[in-house]
């Protein structure tokens, strides 16, 4: 039986996502779309996946929210606003077959959804009995560092390459400038637009519990909901907040950025390289080592993850805008 | 734990590895960096591609658990031939880069555009990696993974051209993460009905269900996904801006190699992981059409270019029908017997494989030109090849290649596509190699014979400069990439017997 609460949130999803799409304004988009970070954190809830909630809420809702509200304060009107021509003759053509398209192609995909028989993952009794070997506790924690280490690793070397991406796309393509040793990440010296003063308080009362909120998200993720990824966005967050309260971090990230950046993902490598030592097949723990492995993989993770996520954000500023 | 099973790990992490150190040198150490680790790239292929001409299927148990918990790595016929020509594209092109630095783009300093992107590095080993665990992978959300980090990455290298290239980088990125979204919804779908990701262990447990309609939906969603990364002909308009504004060593990682991940992808989803369907058929003659489609209009687009890199990129689109017109003799219909699909199949592969090459040669020659020129206006390169002979060789070279003349591998591939063809009598697939092929030489020479034509060049154009010790070694560079479309087109029977080791069938 569905209850009406499902009902509602299911409505106010669909209601906020056109408000996220439709208006022109781009503070109104992003409020639209803050909210509906919100609203799809709590259907996670209503799901019982308490793991998803909480990364849709540190990422989806947190982070991208932090990034679009700073890309609407500083250009409210979208340059693109308006580009996308529609025909002279049909104006509603475009839109006409876009809806067309959308909703034959969801009535297909749920007849044939609902009409199947569906099956619960076969991996779940092997994951059951094969995790005290892992050295952790928590399950979603065991398939991220242990039974699918590997996806985990790729997905680690995504986020630090799309963090050499737009360090590459920054000013001296992200290098040292000649003859120093600072970052060549311009931004960092660009000082931010003033806030106001109590904003500036707030964000530094807020920066030490976020900082704590994080690591603990960090290490309850061996025995309980969270892991590197919840943490990193929170870390980043707390990162962001300080920089915008006009905190000096400059000197943490002309020296420590790329370290971070890439420390991460050179550790869980050189872990996972062990097993081909020892004989084993890569990315193998054993059990008698596996807990300080998969412990120092995720601490060094969590900090590549916030040190990208923060690049992110310290790049978003076009390098051409600034001279 | 053998060298091969080692390999199979090594070849996707070490990459990975010498990204995430590369971001922490100098330019100079990068590039330093870059060819190390693709030469240790190309020798961790030879034990894979041993193995696999013994006849030895090799798996990999990434930490000691097996499907569906954890991931299998498979170094199966088409992993290998891939590994080795990714290997051998990648070797070259690496060294290219690295004596060349103009090739790899142009970032902002604090005063001016300067040529030489340092970023270039860790994206491309980065992208390097990602294209290997295309490959290697034996699981469908792996798949997802290792394609978006292809993606992802490449989308990047076109990105590093300067200003002009960031729209088409965009627009690049729009269709790769729209793409790979409905693959993943295929993926969720399988997974839904099947409750395992591993690829074998989905074939298993879709043949034993009744009713096939949701295996076709996923396979329809992942099929368009993957149209949409490969460019097939109506998904194609992003890839000529993107290939073509990307810098002078991007453009072939991306023509060459780049897609082909998506291929590879397509084969495993199509072959490995879905049986063959009651209905598919459709689907099947749907893709060859569309193919048959690209390949003409590909081809007069090509024809009516101006500029050398568009008619590459265009070229590229019309080379991309060929590989889905065998689609319709690819699954073993009731009546047809399986040796046909096999044909077929090693078609598609010798096409693709000999695109690799010569698509990554004439892209080169064609970025060689823009950066040496300052254009690639066909009309302004006329007379360029009186200064670069060694470049026009290679350009012919590869010509040769992309034609299907022998003994090119993109003979083979057209040899073993026609007899198919013949077999099923489908008379139609003829005529359209046959116009594809000519189409080819008329594009082929458009771009090419201008620059070996008698003009006066200007003492003070840029074509006239003296040519640099530099420069000479990237023409030989090309040069390696003609030469090699030219020889693996021998490698045919070694190719088809490579293919058997753990293929569908």
């Amino acid at each position: 039986m569905i209850s009406p609460l499902d009902i509602t949130l299911g409505l106010a999803v669909l209601a906020v996502t056109g408000l996220s799409l439709i208006p022109r304004s781009r503070l109104v988009i992003s409020m639209g779309f803050l909210v509906l970070g919100v609203l799809a954190a709590l259907v996670w809830l209503r799901l019982d996946a308490l793991d998803v909630a909480l990364a849709e809420a540190a990422i989806g809702t947190g982070l991208l929210s932090g990034l679009i509200v700073w890309l609407a304060v500083r250009s409210p009107v979208p340059p693109g606003a308006g580009a996308m021509e529609t025909s002279p003759r049909l104006p509603w053509l475009r839109p006409a077959i876009g809806v067309l398209a959308g909703a034959s192609m969801t009535v297909v995909v749920a007849s044939v959804w609902l009409r199947a028989e569906h099956h619960l993952p076969q991996w779940r009794e092997a994951a059951e009995s094969q995790l005290p070997d892992t050295g952790v506790e928590h399950p979603i924690t065991g398939v991220l560092l242990a039974f699918r280490a590997y996806d985990t690793l790729l997905e680690s070397g995504i986020l630090m390459l799309t963090a050499a991406a737009v360090l590459a796309l920054s000013r001296n393509g992200g290098l040292s400038a000649e003859g120093a040793h600072r970052l060549g990440v311009h931004q960092t010296y660009v000082p931010m637009p003033p806030v106001p003063s109590a904003l500036s308080w707030a964000a530094r009362l807020l920066a030490p519990p976020l900082v704590l909120l994080g690591l603990w998200l960090l290490f309850a993720g061996s025995t309980d909901s969270g892991g590197a990824f919840q943490s990193g966005a929170v870390l980043a967050a707390a990162l962001i907040l300080l920089r915008s309260a006009q905190v000096d971090i400059s000197s943490l990230t002309a020296h420590w950025l790329r370290p971070l950046l890439v420390g991460g993902v050179v550790v869980f490598i050189s872990a996972g390289l062990v097993g081909p030592l020892l004989g084993l097949p890569w990315l193998s723990w054993e059990p008698e080592w596996a807990f300080a492995a998969v412990l120092s993989v995720e601490i060094l993770l969590t900090a590549g993850i916030t040190a990208g996520l923060y690049a992110l954000f310290l790049t978003l500023e076009n390098p051409e805008g600034v001279r | 734990m053998t060298w091969t099973q080692f390999s199979l790990g090594a070849l996707v992490l070490l990459p990975m590895l010498g990204a995430a150190v590369a971001m922490l040198l100098p330019h100079r150490g990068r590039r330093v960096l870059g060819v190390g680790t693709a030469v240790v790239i190309a020798a961790l292929t030879v034990p894979v591609l041993v193995t696999v001409t013994a006849g030895e299927l090799t798996e990999l148990v990434l930490g000691g658990f097996d499907a569906p918990l954890g991931i299998h790595l498979r170094g199966d016929g088409l992993a290998a031939v891939f590994l080795g020509a990714t290997s051998l594209v990648g070797l070259i092109l690496t060294s290219y880069a690295a004596v060349l630095p103009k090739s790899t783009g142009t970032y902002l300093s604090s005063t001016a555009w300067v040529p030489g992107h340092p970023g270039f590095w860790p994206l491309w080993l980065g992208c390097w990696s990602g294209l290997n665990a295309v490959y290697l992978s034996g699981d469908l959300f792996n798949l997802y993974v290792a394609l978006e980090l292809v993606g992802l990455t490449a989308v990047a290298l076109v990105a590093l051209g300067g200003r002009s290239s960031w729209e088409p980088a965009l627009r690049y990125l729009f269709i790769a993460v729209l793409g790979s979204l409905m693959f993943l919804a295929g993926v969720g779908l399988l997974a839904s009905v099947t409750g395992t990701l591993d690829l074998q262990q989905t074939r298993q447990a879709l043949e034993e269900l009744d009713d096939p309609t949701l295996s076709l939906l996923a396979l329809t969603l992942m099929t368009m996904g993957l149209g949409m990364k490969i460019a097939l002909l109506p998904m194609h308009r992003w890839l000529v801006p993107a290939h073509s504004s990307a810098p002078g060593v991007v453009s072939p990682i991306l023509s060459g190699l780049v897609i082909k991940a998506a291929l590879v992808v397509l084969l495993r989803c199509w072959l490995w992981a879905v049986p063959v369907l009651p209905g598919a058929e459709w689907l099947t003659w749907l893709l060859g059409g569309l193919g048959a489609a690209a390949v003409v209009i590909g081809s007069v687009l090509a024809l009516r270019q101006d500029r050398l890199k568009p008619l590459v990129a265009y070229s590229t689109v019309a080379q991309i029908g060929y590989w889905f017109l065998a689609f319709p003799l690819l699954l073993p219909g009731e009546n047809d017997d399986a040796a046909l699909a096999s044909g077929a199949y090693s078609a598609v592969i010798a096409l693709a494989l000999g695109h690799a090459l010569a698509k990554a040669g004439l892209f080169t020659a064609a970025g060689f030109l823009k950066d040496r020129c300052g254009t690639d206006e066909i009309e302004a390169l006329r007379g360029a090849g009186a200064h670069h002979p060694t470049l026009i060789l290679a350009m012919g070279l590869c010509a040769v290649g992309l034609l299907g003349l022998p003994i090119s591998l993109g003979f083979t591939g057209k040899w073993q596509l026609a007899t198919a063809a013949v077999a099923a009598e489908h008379w139609w697939l003829i005529l359209v190699l046959g116009a594809g092929t000519l189409l080819s030489a008329a594009y082929l020479l458009r771009g090419i014979a201008p620059l070996l034509m008698q003009a006066e060049v200007d003492d003070d154009a840029p074509a006239a400069n003296p040519v640099t010790i530099r420069e000479r070694v990237g023409e030989f560079a090309v040069l390696a990439l003609g030469v090699a479309t030219l020889a693996t087109g021998l490698l045919g029977v070694w190719l088809s017997d490579l293919l058997e080791v753990g293929s569908w069938w």
